[in-house]
């Protein structure tokens, strides 16, 4: 159950998913050569600003049942769906992860006017990177795991989605002690800066053929 | 029985393939070993059954057995509070010895510690590179053969592995990384520029384990054989994991994996195994399959290339482009970067590296050295900051012998060194560094007591240097010649000296050959054309690197310079006269000459806001403007209808998010301009119809509202934006107060969207006879329809709603 904490994460870029999240359609989107200039300056800039850090936390199940899931720590988490996905799973990994805060301030003043070109392009940078350090994550985990013939499941869930309510950002906000990556969780359990994210994985074991 | 050196192991990879061990932790598994337990304690506390398992690889055929220390080291036994690591790495050596009774050579298995070393995590390089002396010397002592470091995902942490070996022991070393489904480790180091660095750091043969099954591995091993002047090594899993039955399974028959280990034998690998999933009966399948199989063996001895950690540069061959070292970071004559150097900041530091990436620059020159600074402690610092945000590889120039040599130790790729000269403390103490760390490096042809005038002088220190880095274990390929550039008005023959040097290094010495240009044009007019004419001159002699400014617009060839650097054109007359004559032109800035040079200015703008050109709009409005154009006319015929042109491509798709955005600045900017000559216009106009604007209460994403609230701005709409996370009665008191048309409210979540509904229901309660508009990632049509509103989905479908509401309105 050791909590562990990535300062640094590195990312291959996410160029083609950039594109795609700003609506870049290939072979239909028509972008000459200075316009494409500019935004790989923007996203030169973006990738400057951003500071990728995340941590995860492997929980055993101590008890399940077709609702609740109840883990090491006193952590009970409730959702069928969750619960669903996490039949087969010893144990439970929360994971988390952050494009930092100097990126998300400099989203929100330019998107003020400042530079809304500037903003839209470095909001979908910070999004797409956030979204590839929490997968460099699991890759992480499973890289470990393979030593134990066990393996992540391939689906993951983030409070808010479906029956696993908002409120459990909460748990997983602390068991993975996000404070100190810089990630704060609102009353509404909102976490800013707002590029963060987080999610709930199982573990299963690879069996013998 | 066998010879257990690193001769007889060189030997064994050329005659046949070596076979190496499958998975061992499986096997335990099978033997009992629980879930969740310490495997090297379990071992230790069960010494016959780890025996067993070794016994076993060993029978079926395999040449090399890992002892059971993949988890060995200080940090992962500290998890299980086992502190012993040299005794826990001895004790398990030894049973591995015992248990193959000679029959095999016996690594001592290395895996990763967990934790990622700097600069690429927190665990500092040398307290890595300590963590794993412990464990070689622990293995030493049991008695291993070789060393294996096996299973690494980052490259610093498998060059302070093999650092650590190297310190200790001259043992056949292997260094195997692994790699995921696209190609790269996890932290994104690709085989070739991972092979680059570690065969010239020492290891004895260099390839991959885990991860992937063999077929996969397949595509891996025909990448990294060209570079490798070492054996190549595959540890592939039992194909790839896949769910049967609900239950995550590895399926692939020992047979089936014993077939395929012969096509990657054939692509080049030279020492073979298995890791997750494979059992005795695949090395058994492997050992049949290979028998009497010719190894493919490396296909070379040495290889210019330079790395980092995740990318490599090629210096082989002329035709190859000319490759450019970038020279900014060099705080000589730059006040700014002198100053954030000394206080510690990095910021100039990373701006110019990307700056002169984006410029084409291959390779990064990387020189610290300001007065009165730690520069061992400063390059340490940069190179530790580039190695995270370049890929390029770096150029490590420093005066200071313990500055270069700490900087080639945490670099975590091959670095080329900047340079080594004839000087007898320089030779005798930097060509050891760069055996040691592999580096490549620039020589350079001065004495203490010399600059060389002549060709026929650098020759013969040329030949002296590399005659000592011979002695030393280089080779040509590790070296990269400096063509040694003085200056042209103060020696004529400076530029023919150089060339021939060139010339002489490239043809008949066949090394890499480099220059720093900007010398040769010191203290003459127009710098640009005789750097640009030289650099034309010396590519035709076989030049292949050059040290200049990218960020410098490159010049072109010109005659006049050439007869300068030819020593043709006496006193330089000719080229000063022709300098003067260019030098009396006025400065012509092209762009703003065509800018005004249209007949057409309601064009310009009409195409400026098509293009999204927010920093030329602003000419062409003021143009328009002066040529008599009505304002209202120009926003009405030119930028009105271009901007609906730009919506509608983004409805098409040919605009993406940025374009549309871009164009909408573009609009922004020139109604900025037009404000005052508009203004009088409006006062005849009837009001503008007004739309508040808000994210609800709880939400704090608002750059979809921000979008809607510009491209409202430019349909003439009066916004009020009140931000993010605004409760209901803000915005009912807002609407109330500015008489809003239309309420338009912004959600990303799915726990504060149904807070539109509150502002819904209160603005109706209170008859404000308004529209309400929704939009955000969450929300769609048929939410927007059960609280009546209507749903936008981006901005342009947002104007169009605005515009369907106030014409309903009216």
């Amino acid at each position: 159950m050791t909590l562990k904490f990535f300062d640094k994460i590195h990312v291959e870029f996410p160029i083609k998913k950039i594109y795609s999240r700003l609506g870049f359609v290939q072979g239909v989107t028509q972008v000459n050569e200075e316009i494409d200039q500019k935004i790989e300056n923007y996203i030169s800039k973006a990738e400057l600003l951003l500071d990728l850090k995340g941590s995860f936390l492997r929980l055993p199940v101590i008890k399940k049942n077709s609702s609740t899931i109840n883990l090491a720590n006193n952590i009970k988490l409730k959702s069928i769906r969750l619960a669903k996905m996490l039949e087969n799973s010893s144990e439970v990994v929360f994971m988390g992860a952050t494009a930092g805060a100097k990126i998300v301030k400099e989203i929100s003043l330019d998107s003020r006017g400042r530079d809304v070109t500037g903003a839209v392009i470095f909001d979908a940078v910070a999004s797409e990177f956030t979204d590839a350090a929490l997968e460099w994550i699991a890759k992480y985990i499973n890289s470990e795991l393979r030593r134990e013939n066990k393996i992540l499941t391939t689906r993951r869930f983030s409070a808010g989605y479906a029956d696993f309510t908002l409120k459990n950002q909460k748990i997983i906000y602390e068991s993975l002690q996000m404070k100190k990556l810089g990630v704060d969780l609102t009353e509404a359990f909102i976490l800013k800066p707002e590029k963060t994210v987080m999610a709930v994985a199982g573990i299963g074991l690879i069996n013998d053929a | 029985m066998m010879h257990k050196n690193m001769e007889s192991m060189n030997n064994i990879f050329k005659k046949r393939v070596v076979i190496l061990d499958g998975a061992t932790g499986t096997q335990l598994q099978k033997l009992g070993m629980p879930q969740g337990v310490c495997p090297e304690k379990w071992c230790l506390e069960n010494p016959q059954l780890i025996q067993k398992v070794h016994a076993e690889y060993s029978k079926s055929g395999a040449d090399i057995i890992y002892s059971a220390t993949f988890g060995a080291n200080r940090i992962k036994l500290k998890q299980y509070g086992i502190s012993d690591v040299k005794s826990i790495n001895k004790q398990l050596a030894r049973y591995a010895k015992k248990a193959v009774k000679d029959k095999c050579f016996v690594a001592g298995d290395i895996g990763p510690t967990g934790k990622f070393i700097e600069p690429f995590g927190s665990l500092g390089f040398e307290d890595a590179v300590n963590i794993f002396k412990e464990q070689v010397k622990g293995l030493l002592e049991g008695g291993v053969d070789i060393f294996v470091i096996e299973t690494m995902m980052d490259i610093q942490e498998a060059r302070a592995a093999l650092i650590a070996v190297r310190e200790i022991s001259d043992k056949f070393t292997i260094v195997t990384l692994t790699y995921e489904k696209n190609g790269l480790t996890l932290n994104g180091t690709d085989p070739i520029s991972a092979l680059i660095t570690l065969q010239s750091l020492g290891a004895n043969a260099v390839g991959c384990n885990c991860s992937s099954g063999p077929l996969q591995m397949l595509n891996l091993i025909k990448k990294i054989k060209p570079y490798a002047k070492i054996p190549i090594v595959a540890k592939p899993n039992a194909g790839m994991p896949k769910l049967i039955n609900g239950k995550t399974v590895f399926n692939m028959p020992a047979e089936e994996f014993g077939k395929i280990g012969k096509k990657l034998v054939s692509c080049g690998v030279n020492f073979l195994g298995g890791c997750c999933g494979t059992a005795p009966e695949h090395i058994f399948a492997l050992k049949k399959q290979l028998a009497g199989l010719k190894p493919v063996l490396p296909l070379r001895d040495a290889i210019s290339a330079v790395s980092s950690a995740t990318a490599h540069v090629m210096l082989e061959g002329k035709s190859l482009p000319l490759v450019k070292v970038g020279e900014c970071i060099n705080p000589t004559g730059k006040k700014e970067l002198q100053k954030q150097l000394k206080a510690g900041k990095l910021a100039l530091v990373r701006t110019l590296a990307k700056q002169q990436a984006d410029k084409g620059a291959k390779l990064l020159d990387v020189n610290v050295g300001v007065s009165n600074i730690d520069e061992k402690k400063t390059i340490v610092k940069v190179i530790s900051c580039l190695a995270q945000i370049t890929r390029l590889p770096l150029v490590i120039d420093s005066s200071k012998i313990e500055a270069v040599e700490q900087a080639l130790r945490i670099y975590p790729g091959r670095a080329l060194i900047n340079s080594i000269s004839a000087e007898k403390h320089k030779l005798k103490k930097l060509l050891p560094l760069a055996v040691k760390y592999g580096a490549m490096f620039i020589l350079l042809p001065l004495t203490e007591q010399e600059v060389p005038k002549t060709f026929k002088r650098r020759k013969q220190i040329i030949l002296k240097i590399f005659k000592t880095a011979k002695q030393y274990g280089c080779k040509k390929a590790d070296v990269v010649v400096d063509g040694l550039i003085l200056t042209v008005s103060s020696n004529p023959r400076a530029a023919i000296e150089t060339m021939k040097t060139i010339r002489w290094a490239a043809g008949n010495f066949r090394v890499n050959t480099i220059c720093g240009l900007s010398n040769i044009s010191f203290g003459m007019p127009q710098r640009a054309l005789l750097n640009a004419t030289f650099r034309r001159i010396l590519r035709k002699e076989g030049l292949s690197m050059v040290i200049d400014n990218p960020l410098h617009p490159l010049s072109r060839y010109n005659r006049y310079a050439e007869g300068v650097l030819l020593a043709k054109d006496k006193n330089s007359a000719e080229y000063v006269k022709y300098c003067k004559k260019l030098e009396g032109y006025p400065k012509i800035n092209e762009k703003n000459t065509e800018k005004i040079k249209e007949d057409n200015p309601a064009k310009k703008v009409y195409n400026a806001i098509l293009e999204g050109s927010r920093e030329d709009i602003a000419v062409y409005v003021r143009h328009a403007i002066k040529k008599q154009i009505d304002p209202e006319k120009l926003v009405r015929e030119s930028m009105i209808p271009a901007i609906n042109h730009v919506g509608f491509l983004y409805e098409k798709k040919e605009y993406f998010l940025p374009q549309l955005i871009a164009s909408a600045e573009a609009m922004k900017s020139a109604f900025f301009v037009l404000a005052p000559y508009l203004k009088q216009e409006k006062e005849k106009k009837v009001k503008q119809a007004v739309v508040v604007l808000a994210t609800v209460k709880g939400d704090i994403h608002d750059i979809g509202k921000n979008i809607v609230a510009l491209m409202l701005k430019n349909y003439g709409f009066k916004v009020i934006d009140l931000g993010k996370d605004v409760s209901s009665s803000k915005i009912i008191k807002a609407a109330k107060k500015y008489k809003a048309a239309l309420i338009g409210l912004s959600a990303l979540m799915t726990t504060t969207m149904v807070n539109m509904q509150e502002v819904i229901a209160r603005a109706k309660k209170e008859n404000l006879g308004c529209g309400f508009m929704v939009g955000g990632a969450v929300v769609n049509k048929s939410f927007a329809n059960s609280i009546e509103a209507e749903y936008a989905s981006n901005g342009v479908e947002a104007v169009r709603l605005a515009q369907k509401f106030i014409t309903r309105g009216k």
